[in-house]
């Protein structure tokens, strides 16, 4: 198992797929003290299993799997971020930091995409994986992966247009 | 895909909001702290569920040993009734009391993949499909023309292992 990472060095790892990794999470839950809750068990068994830091798939899966258990374990909370979604336009607690209005517009039309849509087009854009490690993520082919991402920039592209 | 180059660079100047330093501090103590290595720490639900699974198949079960005990209690005084009819009962009279299994349906009508998950203790990840059957089991009795039918929902976890990621 090379290129696993030591505790030395969590904190680069860590400060590098964070923000990314926080951005996955809160495609499941709106706010962002939960996403911050999944994404630090994620990363902490992660990291305690001494699992190759290049396994960006298994990662972003296991912050997947924690995701879905909790939505799952709380139903209330569950109906909560689906009233949440139907209701709100964008997130009441931005999910980026905005240069402009028309950042602003573009994430929230991101935040109108189909939820298969956007969670491969925030894996692609804001993490850099691959089709194949998006694939293995959230178990899927890999050219199910780039049709979601290429319907997904579609959406967008007639989105700004229209704008 | 040239043509959503553009509307991939407008998306990529778009950056994620930062970590806030007590996220990060969080993090750090509790990659630090051994005693929170497992506390918070989802376990995979599939106990819970085969536990549900276990006891719709015990409700079966028993639904099933009632119904048998009923049906032989009834079945001498219908091979009375028959006997004054027929002579030739009393050959089918032995075979009053024996149900035959006649059949069995398991009807898978849900398959989810719930994606990778970690097994309790397990170092390496585990594919979590689940599966929603609805199950039915047959009987009949060649002697009375009886027959019991048993129907009842399952839900069953199979993880598979996963390898060469």
């Amino acid at each position: 198992m090379d290129n696993v990472a030591t505790d030395k060095d969590w904190k680069v790892c860590f400060s590098q797929l964070g923000p990314g990794l926080l951005l996955f999470a809160r495609q499941w839950v709106r706010s962002r003290t939960d996403a911050e809750d999944i994404v630090q068990e994620a990363f902490v068994r992660f990291w305690r299993r001494n699992h190759n830091v290049d396994n960006r798939a298994l990662l972003y899966a296991t912050v997947r799997s924690i995701a879905l258990d909790l939505i799952r374990r709380d139903s209330r909370r569950a109906r909560r971020e689906a009233q949440a979604l139907s209701d709100s336009e964008q997130a009441v607690e931005p999910q980026f930091d905005f240069a402009d209005d028309s950042q602003c517009a573009l994430a929230a039309a991101v935040d109108r995409l189909p939820h298969d849509q956007r969670e491969v087009l925030v894996m692609k854009i804001w993490n850099e994986l691959t089709f194949g490690e998006i694939g293995a993520a959230l178990g899927i082919s890999q050219n199910t992966a780039a049709s979601r991402y290429r319907y997904a920039l579609a959406a967008l592209k007639k989105s700004v247009q229209l704008r | 895909m040239n043509d959503f180059s553009e509307i991939e660079n407008e998306l990529m100047k778009l950056r994620p909001v930062q970590l806030s330093h007590e996220f990060a501090a969080r993090v750090e103590q509790a990659i630090a702290d051994p005693e929170s290595r497992e506390g918070k720490i989802i376990g995979p639900n599939r106990f819970r569920i085969n536990r549900v699974a276990l006891g719709f198949g015990l409700a079966a079960a028993a639904v099933f040993v009632l119904l048998v005990r009923v049906t032989t209690d009834r079945a001498p005084g219908q091979g009375e009734k028959i006997a004054q009819n027929s002579p030739a009962v009393g050959t089918k009279s032995t075979l009053s009391n024996q149900f035959i299994p006649a059949g069995a349906t398991q009807v898978v009508y849900n398959t989810r993949d719930e994606g990778l998950h970690f097994a309790d203790g397990s170092e390496a990840p585990m594919r979590r499909v689940r599966y929603q059957t609805h199950e039915t089991l047959r009987w009949h009795n060649p002697g009375t023309g009886a027959s019991i039918r048993v129907s009842y929902p399952s839900e069953e976890i199979v993880l598979i292992p996963v390898s060469g990621q």
